[in-house]
């Protein structure tokens, strides 16, 4: 058995609207690995973002605490933890290789080691020829992968990832499905993973935390029986893939109808 | 012909335009041959070739102020005014943006200051600082300062909270995130307000100079010395003289607007 990285006991976020008290998370407890990529699937409105933002730090808990490493989250972020926002965050006054080398200037890495590192990260996230270009100019999928790449180029050992590919088109996320997957493959990286897209989810995750409609508490935690490495393309003409996403659409599905 | 030597032909042709109805209209006699009674008096608003003569003898050697000093002069407080209010008013807002509190506590104080006629301060600054350059500066900077201020001040409140999380997560301390990510973001805001900044920095120096008298010089100092002298065509020189000071200095903000927001997309291609 791996050790528990990330601990989310009873977690409870309440929030204040119009002087009403709007339950967003309720009660929530489980344990991510060490190496292991969950999902968190849900409505929207479950409050799935929520939990990330809590154990990132973003967000304090009404009730409850998140554990990393065994050290209480409370307001700062942990520096093992990389974030990768679902907006935009690629900072449009910097070039993309300086957007990717940002982390690594705060750190206050050598010049010629950021240099080497950002040349790297650029070929692996297949941004040869726009080094130098701002992000304006580049597409969404890019300034995603731009966005990556700089949350990846520190080295975080723990990965937490809020829709990062949600405003792309189906094409460019397979994309970054595969390219995702073979940099995890090549770190594992403890990775939490918030989507509303179950087919996301199963193709990427470990496990698939399925989260009710508001207020948000776990309906279910499934196991993906998927082998890796996995191909991304491949992976969904299989019948394990058909199997998987059939057993938990029944699940969320119940979710997004409303019966639950 | 390209749309560039369009838009500039028919600059061109409304300035002859303009200048020659001026000269045509201020020499049309009223009664024939009675001296001194026009449709348009020249003796108000000058004539073109009036103006031109003025400018040489007032350009040469023989006066003992001439035109380029005076211009020089006015430059020279509207640059320092500039440059202070821009600098001061670039920190303050920066400072009160990122700082709810201090705001807060500032803020009746600040818009009582700013909705002073900065003009009713001349006087006083004139009693504390005198008549030289150093008054000048000082009322440019009364002006400017707020205008950069209110400007900056808006633009680090709207920072994206996102881009400032962002970068805590990829360990940026208060400091680097205040140099990499609120000042960038604060630019486009202060860049906005250079250009009614230096306008203003040129009518609070204007000001200081009406008041000046000769100590300093400048264009103001010559447009009173013309109200004394009832001179409308030197009065026209230092006026002209004002709005190419004026479009000059607003060109060069605009060339280091677009090197530095080059990253914006209305800039691409044109820096």
């Amino acid at each position: 058995m791996k050790r528990a990285r990330i601990v989310i006991r009873e977690l409870t976020k309440t929030f204040r609207d119009d002087g009403r008290a709007v339950a967003a998370v309720d009660d929530v407890s489980f344990e991510i690995f060490d190496q292991e990529f969950v999902a968190i699937v849900g409505p929207s409105g479950c409050g799935k973002s929520t939990i990330l933002n809590m154990i990132g730090g973003l967000v304090t808990p009404t009730a409850g605490a998140v554990e990393i490493d065994g050290a209480r989250v409370g307001g700062v972020a942990p520096p093992q933890v990389g974030y990768v926002f679902q907006k935009d965050t690629v900072f449009p006054w910097r070039t993309v290789t300086r957007n990717i080398a940002l982390g690594l200037e705060y750190r206050g890495v050598p010049r010629a080691e950021v240099q080497r590192r950002v040349r790297e990260a650029v070929a692996l996230a297949g941004l040869a020829g726009f080094e130098d270009a701002f992000p304006a100019t580049l597409s969404g999928g890019m300034r995603q992968r731009v966005a990556l790449m700089r949350t990846l180029v520190v080295e975080p050992q723990i990965l937490l990832m809020d829709e990062p590919f949600g405003a792309l088109d189906t094409h460019t996320k397979i994309n970054l499905h595969a390219e995702l997957l073979a940099l995890w493959e090549a770190r594992h990286q403890t990775v939490v993973f918030v989507t509303h897209d179950l087919s996301e989810a199963i193709t990427l995750a470990d496990r698939v935390v399925v989260m009710t409609r508001r207020p948000g508490r776990i309906k279910l935690v499934h196991a993906v029986g998927l082998p890796r490495p996995r191909n991304v393309i491949e992976l969904r003409e299989s019948d394990e893939y058909a199997r998987e996403y059939g057993a938990l659409w029944h699940v969320l599905g119940e979710e997004f109808a409303g019966r639950a | 012909m390209s749309e560039r030597t369009r838009v500039l032909l028919w600059r061109l042709a409304i300035l002859v335009v303009l200048v020659g109805a001026w000269e045509w209209l201020t020499g049309i006699k009223a009664i024939s041959r009675t001296p001194g009674l026009y449709w348009i008096d020249p003796f108000f608003i000058s004539r073109p070739s009036l103006i031109a003569k003025r400018f040489a003898y007032l350009a040469g050697g023989q006066v003992r102020l001439s035109i380029w000093q005076m211009a020089l002069s006015t430059v020279q407080s509207t640059l320092w005014g500039f440059l202070v209010g821009v600098s001061t008013g670039f920190a303050a807002g920066l400072v009160l943006g990122r700082n709810d509190r201090l705001a807060r506590i500032l803020s009746p104080y600040i818009i009582a200051f700013n909705s002073l006629p900065r003009i009713a301060l001349v006087p006083l600054i004139t009693m504390i600082f005198g008549f030289g350059l150093l008054a000048k500066v000082v009322l440019a900077w009364t002006i400017v300062f707020f205008i950069v201020f209110f400007n900056t001040f808006q633009g680090a409140r709207s920072v994206d909270a996102d881009l400032i999380h962002s970068a805590r997560f990829l360990g940026g301390s208060d400091r680097q995130i205040m140099r990499t990510v609120i000042v960038p973001s604060a630019l486009a805001w202060t860049f906005a307000s250079l250009t009614p900044s230096i306008s203003f920095a040129l009518i609070g120096v204007v000001v200081g100079e009406f008041l000046g008298g000769e100590s300093g010089g400048g264009l103001g100092f010559l447009i009173i010395q013309s109200l004394g002298t009832l001179n409308a065509a030197d009065m026209m020189v230092a006026l002209i003289a004002l709005g190419v000071i004026g479009i000059v200095m607003a060109l060069g903000i605009k060339q280091v607007e677009m090197r530095l927001l080059r990253w914006r997309p209305e800039y691409r291609g044109r820096a």
